[in-house]
């Protein structure tokens, strides 16, 4: 069975390793990580993920910054994206149902389940399409 | 009587001089002397008149003797002119009598006039002698420091109302060095919190998802080991809500404010909290005025605020018990804590304000804890339950809306009546 493709952008090594354990213990995902985000772009080009999880403080380039050049690539335009934030409380995001500004966000420290729930949203909201892919796998 | 006859008078007078000794003295006084002097007839005209009587009047004496005194007195004080000859005829003495006369081009001069009567020799008064002393410059001078001294007193007056407006400019200058001081400490705990919530919500996460990890992979845990996972993410959540607390008392300095009915945002906070309130068996009992006037207002914010009061309110009533919310508007007529006439004052005397009441029916607040019920960290709740930031960010967020929040005892009924007193604006 295909599995959900999910892109880790963050450069915070043992976080991305954590949740990449945690999602694929699951065995619906596959996990692919880049804790660096200026290769954000490259990886996701040759990943193809169906969404992308983007830490927004990074130390070279922010989130906001990869997240544009994602949103001007081709294949990539239409893949969901996620903020991930130590910024803002899970308080704050819940209460305006993970939109600020008209992107999604997740507010750390956040469940595995929480993140697992945000992904299968986006990917309804999306169609459950991967770019350049069939649709997303059924769970 | 002319200066022959004054001469006799006081040769006669004088008996150890001889009438030439005596008139050559005489003479001398006459000519030498900075006084005016002049004799004057019973029936006023002018009899003798010496040199400086000249150069006071103005008058040469070949022009003015035999000439009516009257030339000499301004028309508002012929009375008394006619007052004093009539009180020398009788032989009475003037003494240092200060007025006012007129010189020969008109122009006024002030004289301090002594008028003897001169007798016959039966002791008749006969006519009178005149002693006038210029004293325009000493009258001026004094008029000059009276005119100096009311300037003096206007200045007194306006240095004292500047040094008034000075202390109040001084007071306020305080007060907004104050809010400022406030504010750049807000700014710098709001710089710092940030980035300690970057910091530390990073590993939080980690923990968590480590947490999570463990309870899913450990197969058939143990009672003590299920206990120690779910303490482990119940202290993630804690600090967690802890630097959710720094995040929301360092972003109370930014507001989002539009004009709205506080009565309405009661009602929302209400709603969320209607769980905690059934949880902890809590009525509520509503007063809520209708005729509130509007307030500019962060409708988020203020409805954290309330969230809070009320949350709080609630976790005095353990027991059960009651929450009343009131809300009322109310002009303030009396000065008193944040009310005054002066700009920098909260409130001014006069002013139609907002005034929201939360009370609870519990224990209320021991004396101690109320003084430090606003300090950021301090919290009555039990280990665990509170962050103790809760009210500071309330008073900050109440503060930057320009109302004010304090929160007592209630006076009779147990428990505590959190008091918030919001600006209104025109509907």
């Amino acid at each position: 069975m295909d599995k959900i493709r999910v892109l880790l952008i963050d450069d915070e090594p043992s976080f991305t390793r954590m949740l990449k354990l945690s999602l694929e213990r699951r065995g619906r995902f596959e996990v692919r990580v880049e804790n660096n985000g200026a290769y954000g772009l490259k990886v996701a080009q040759d990943f193809l993920p169906h969404i992308i999880m983007l830490d927004v403080i990074m130390p070279d380039v922010d989130g906001g910054e990869v997240a544009s050049k994602i949103r001007a690539d081709e294949k990539l335009k239409d893949t969901p994206i996620v903020f991930l934030t130590a910024g803002v409380s899970r308080e704050t995001t819940r209460a305006k149902g993970n939109v600020i500004g008209g992107q999604e966000y997740l507010a750390k420290p956040v469940t595995v389940d929480e993140v697992i729930r945000c992904i299968e949203t986006q990917l309804r909201k999306n169609g459950g399409v991967a770019p350049g892919s069939s649709a997303v796998p059924k769970s | 009587m002319d200066r022959q006859d004054v001469a006799t008078r006081t040769e006669t007078e004088d008996s150890g001089l001889s009438a030439a000794e005596a008139r050559s003295r005489l003479d001398a006084v006459w000519d030498l002397a900075n006084d005016a002097l002049f004799a004057v007839s019973l029936d006023g005209f002018i009899l003798a008149w010496n040199p400086a009587a000249e150069r006071i009047y103005g008058y040469p004496a070949q022009a003015i003797i035999g000439k009516p005194l009257s030339i000499l007195v301004p028309e508002d004080r012929l009375h008394e002119f006619e007052t004093t000859i009539t009180s020398i005829a009788r032989g009475a003495t003037v003494e240092h009598f200060e007025t006012v006369r007129v010189r020969s081009d008109g122009v006024p001069i002030d004289v301090s006039l002594s008028i003897a009567p001169t007798r016959d020799e039966q002791g008749r008064v006969t006519s009178a002698l005149a002693v006038a002393r210029d004293i325009t410059a000493i009258k001026q001078a004094l008029r000059q420091a009276e005119l100096s001294s009311v300037k003096l007193s206007e200045r007194e007056a306006m240095l004292r109302r500047a040094l008034l407006a000075l202390r109040r400019s001084l007071e306020e200058t305080k007060s907004a060095q104050l809010h400022l001081v406030q504010a750049a400490k807000l700014e710098s705990i709001g710089r710092l919190a940030a980035g300690v919530a970057h910091e530390v919500k990073n590993p939080l996460a980690v923990i968590l998802f480590a947490i999570d990890y463990l309870a899913e992979t450990i197969e058939a845990p143990d009672a003590s080991m299920v206990t120690a996972l779910n303490d482990a993410r119940d202290a993630v959540m804690r600090a967690d809500s802890v630097i959710r607390g720094l995040l929301e008392f360092s972003t109370a300095t930014e507001l989002t404010v539009s004009k709205g009915d506080v009565n309405s945002v009661l009602e929302k906070a209400l709603l969320l909290v209607r769980h905690a309130l059934t949880k902890s068996h809590v009525f509520v009992a509503e007063e809520l005025g209708t005729d509130l006037p509007p307030a500019m207002l962060d409708r988020t914010k203020i409805e954290q605020v309330f969230v809070n009061l009320m949350i709080n309110a609630v976790d005095a009533m353990p027991s059960g018990g009651t929450l009343i919310i009131r809300s009322r508007r109310e002009r303030l007529t009396e000065p008193g804590p944040d009310v005054g006439y002066r700009r920098s004052d909260r409130f001014r005397v006069g002013q139609t304000v907002i005034v929201v009441e939360i009370d609870d029916t519990g224990t209320g607040i021991d004396e101690a804890a109320r003084a430090r019920l606003f300090d950021p960290f301090f919290t009555t709740k039990p280990p665990g339950r509170g962050t103790g930031l809760g009210l500071a960010v309330c008073k900050s967020i109440v503060a930057l809306h320009g109302g004010t929040i304090r929160i007592a005892n209630r006076e009779g009924g147990g428990g505590a009546r959190a008091t918030v007193v919001f600006q209104s604006v025109r509907p």
